[in-house]
């Protein structure tokens, strides 16, 4: 009786807080703005639990951060940093620069290191200098400033193709010509577009909806086209100068 | 509350993760430095930061459950690791010499990481095994420096922050942490290395190659180390090193970040790409071989076929 | 443990061989010739699992002395080097596979040229200018991407090969200890005191 063995025999449960929801997100830092996006498909295995659960969040008019994992993890990671800039906002009455939100970070995912949140963070937005910024965080918190990054299920389809396109990765300059450091925002965004419909073409988990966050800073020279894009939503919060953009866009569905 | 009496009963690592905890849910009380701008490192004069642990009878079996790509490759939470680091002494100072890529399984993470820690003007450290147990706690390490600056007025040796970094860690021993890290620095007793790692080792050295691709660096870093070696001569020793472990480790490569000690602190030399070292070598740089680094560019047109002198005229 | 190199210089290979057999953690010989000579311009290292390897090593020293007995004349190395690697790979479909790595290293009297092949257990054959099995090819092969000299001469040659075996003293664990030197050039083979 084979059934038997078990019934006597002790079973041992694994304690198993973790999923996978896939999804996928980016930022690009241009020099005087910053986009930040991501889809809103919500999933674990083969089926699609929700068609739109946001990704991305607004923490201030100078910070937007990505989280992606586990979207429980992600969910409560974000309430929290939002807690702690409240706080921030009430000590010092004015918003945390993002450096510092990118340090606090870190210390809050390395609070987690023996019982991690399973996110991957991606902090975008404009520095105290007026810059474009993109941090990168794994889920125990080690960080790192970078011009663009992907994460998540469509990072390794994504990320080469940033790459090539931003980083212009295994290309060569035209003869007395050079590579541009920064990218305007009217290249980024149809990059950004482009790569989140060929991640939904090739990736079972990406597709449904897109939110694009762009952070302007002060005076920034992108503003002018930005505000003729259609489906473009502002949600900047104080008149610090800094303003926040959402776009928003559909993804296919099947 | 009974914080001191708790701060110095057990010392053993579960005990001490269930106060941790304990603490950690009084944290979620919230303390006045929660609201001011010091975030996590807020509490720094209340000993080491608290960290919440998983409510299981073995917290670090969880931890290895969910994260150790090793034994599980398709574990759900990818540490970043493979690398390459260096750090040799001589007579001109302490060279460090990294690369920058970070992969997780077998996808290339990051090609741009900086595994140098500037821990402060004269101390460097660098950063073998999980990213963020390095960076966090050579953060961390350098906050202790400078207090140490404070209260006694005077700089910390390298010994002495390397051997506070061992304690640090060895008394988190078991619970998961994987870090293989060289605190270098110049004291008054001249240029100094220690090998710190996750284990509780701590060695004083003159030169160490640290990571998957470490035997590779040694191979050319022990045939080309002398202590007299000059300025410029010590720095391509290390990159070449470096260069020869990104060619044959698959886990270490993309960039080479150089830095050089000494007696007023450290210095930034260059980030080298790998690929251009092997096809153009360093460039116009101290100590440059004035070609590539690459096997085949390095003996193009030798040939090992020994005709002969009968054939040869024929 | 187990190491072996290889090199080509100008007109010749050396080759390098532990010469330790060990069982567990006890040494049983401290004297054991791993490097076969199959034929007056061919030699053969070759390790892997304890059995396997003399057992291999034999048969593909058997054959290729039959072969020249048939024909008058040897196999030059690129056909040796490719018939053993054959016979590995189809051992290694076989109900029990031999478990060899080798080094061939061969002097080839028709185009004066030495040649040097890295062959392992699954029947992976590439040729290559140098060569390293075990764990001390992990400082060995990058030492000789910084050193080794195709047309070096025999002093410098052996000057590489000693790099090579005082960096794996100096740095594994587990020191193989003494090694046999072999050399194949246009004369034949002799064995080197390092």
């Amino acid at each position: 009786m084979p059934g038997m063995v078990s019934m006597t025999q002790p079973i041992q449960q694994s304690f198993n807080p973790y999923t996978e929801n896939g999804g996928t997100i980016l930022a690009i830092a241009g020099a005087d703005f910053t986009v930040i996006a991501g889809d809103t498909r919500q999933s674990e295995g083969y089926s699609i639990q929700t068609r739109y659960a946001p990704k991305v969040f607004r923490l201030t008019d100078k910070a937007v951060l990505a989280v992606n994992g586990f979207a429980a993890d992600g969910n409560m990671f974000v309430k929290k940093v939002r807690q702690r800039l409240e706080w921030y906002r009430h000590a010092h009455a004015k918003d945390m620069p993002i450096r510092a939100i990118a340090r606090l970070i870190q210390t809050m995912l390395y609070a987690r290191r023996f019982f991690p949140y399973y996110v991957y963070n991606i902090l975008g937005g404009i520095e105290e200098d007026g810059t474009g910024a993109v941090y990168s965080f794994d889920p125990v918190g080690s960080y790192e400033r970078e011009a663009c990054r992907a994460a998540g299920a469509a990072q390794s389809l994504v990320q080469p193709f940033l790459d090539n396109q931003i980083y212009f990765k295994n290309q060569t300059p035209a003869a007395g010509t050079a590579f541009p450091k920064h990218l305007p925002l009217s290249t980024v965004l149809p990059l950004v577009i482009d790569s989140f419909t060929s991640a939904t073409e090739r990736h079972i988990e990406v597709g449904d909806g897109l939110e694009i966050y762009v952070v302007l800073a002060r005076n920034s020279t992108a503003l002018a086209g930005l505000q003729s894009l259609r489906g473009v939503q502002e949600v900047t919060g104080t008149n610090d100068g800094e303003r926040v953009f959402v776009i928003r866009r559909d993804l296919k569905k099947d | 509350m009974n914080t001191f009496l708790e701060r110095y009963s057990s010392t053993n690592a579960v005990s001490q993760l269930k106060r941790a905890q304990r603490l950690a849910e009084e944290e979620d009380e919230f303390t006045d430095s929660a609201w001011g701008s010091q975030a996590g490192y807020g509490q720094l004069m209340n000993g080491p930061p608290s960290f919440t642990v998983p409510n299981v009878p073995d917290p670090s079996s969880f931890l290895r459950l969910h994260t150790d790509d090793h034994a599980d490759p398709n574990c759900r939470i990818k540490i970043q690791h493979g690398t390459t680091t260096l750090a040799f002494r001589f007579q001109g100072g302490v060279i460090v010499a990294v690369d920058s890529r970070a992969t997780a399984g077998s996808y290339i993470a990051s090609g741009t990481v900086k595994k140098v820690i500037e821990i402060n003007p004269y101390l460097l450290g660098t950063m073998a095994g999980g990213a963020a147990d390095c960076q966090y706690w050579e953060t961390y390490l350098g906050m202790h420096c400078r207090l140490h600056e404070l209260r006694n007025r005077e700089r910390i040796s390298v010994s002495a922050a390397s051997k506070y970094l061992s304690n640090l860690v060895y008394s988190y021993k078991g619970m998961g942490l994987s870090m293989g890290t060289m605190i270098c620095g110049w004291d008054k007793t001249g240029p100094a290395i220690f090998y710190v790692d996750s284990d509780g080792t701590r060695l004083k050295g003159d030169l160490f190659s640290v990571g998957s691709g470490s035997t590779f660096a040694y191979g050319v870093l022990d045939q080309g180390y002398r202590w007299d070696l000059t300025d410029a001569e010590a720095q391509e020793l290390g990159r070449r090193s470096i260069y020869a472990a990104g060619h044959r480790d698959a886990f270490s490569g993309n960039t080479c970040n150089l830095y050089h000690v000494k007696e007023n602190g450290w210095e930034f030399i260059a980030n080298y790409d790998i690929s251009k070292l092997h096809y153009d070598g360093p460039g116009d740089v101290a100590g440059s071989p004035g070609h590539g680094y690459g096997y085949g560019i390095r003996v193009q047109g030798r040939s090992s076929a020994n005709p002969p002198e009968a054939t040869a005229a024929a | 443990m187990e190491t072996s190199f290889a090199i080509t210089g100008k007109g010749y290979v050396l080759m390098a061989a532990d010469t330790t057999a060990a069982r567990s953690i006890v040494k049983m010989k401290t004297d054991e010739d791993k490097i076969k000579t199959l034929s007056p311009h061919l030699l053969m290292a070759y390790s892997g699992e304890p059995g396997d390897t003399v057992q291999f090593a034999e048969y593909v020293e058997r054959n290729i002395r039959l072969y020249q007995i048939r024909n008058v004349y040897a196999l030059r190395p690129a056909a040796a080097a490719s018939w053993i690697r054959r016979s590995l790979a189809e051992s290694l479909r076989s109900r029990k596979p031999y478990s060899v790595n080798l080094l061939l290293g061969g002097y080839d009297t028709s185009s004066y040229n030495p040649q040097l092949f890295w062959i392992d257990y699954l029947g992976t054959m590439t040729e290559v200018p140098f060569a390293a099995h075990g764990y001390g090819a992990y400082f060995a092969l990058s030492l000789l991407d910084r050193y080794h000299d195709p047309s070096a001469s025999l002093e410098e040659g052996l000057d590489t090969l000693r790099r090579c075996i005082d960096e794996v003293s100096k740095r594994l664990v587990v020191t193989p200890g003494k090694y046999k030197v072999k050399i194949v050039d246009k004369d034949g083979v002799r064995e080197i005191e390092l």
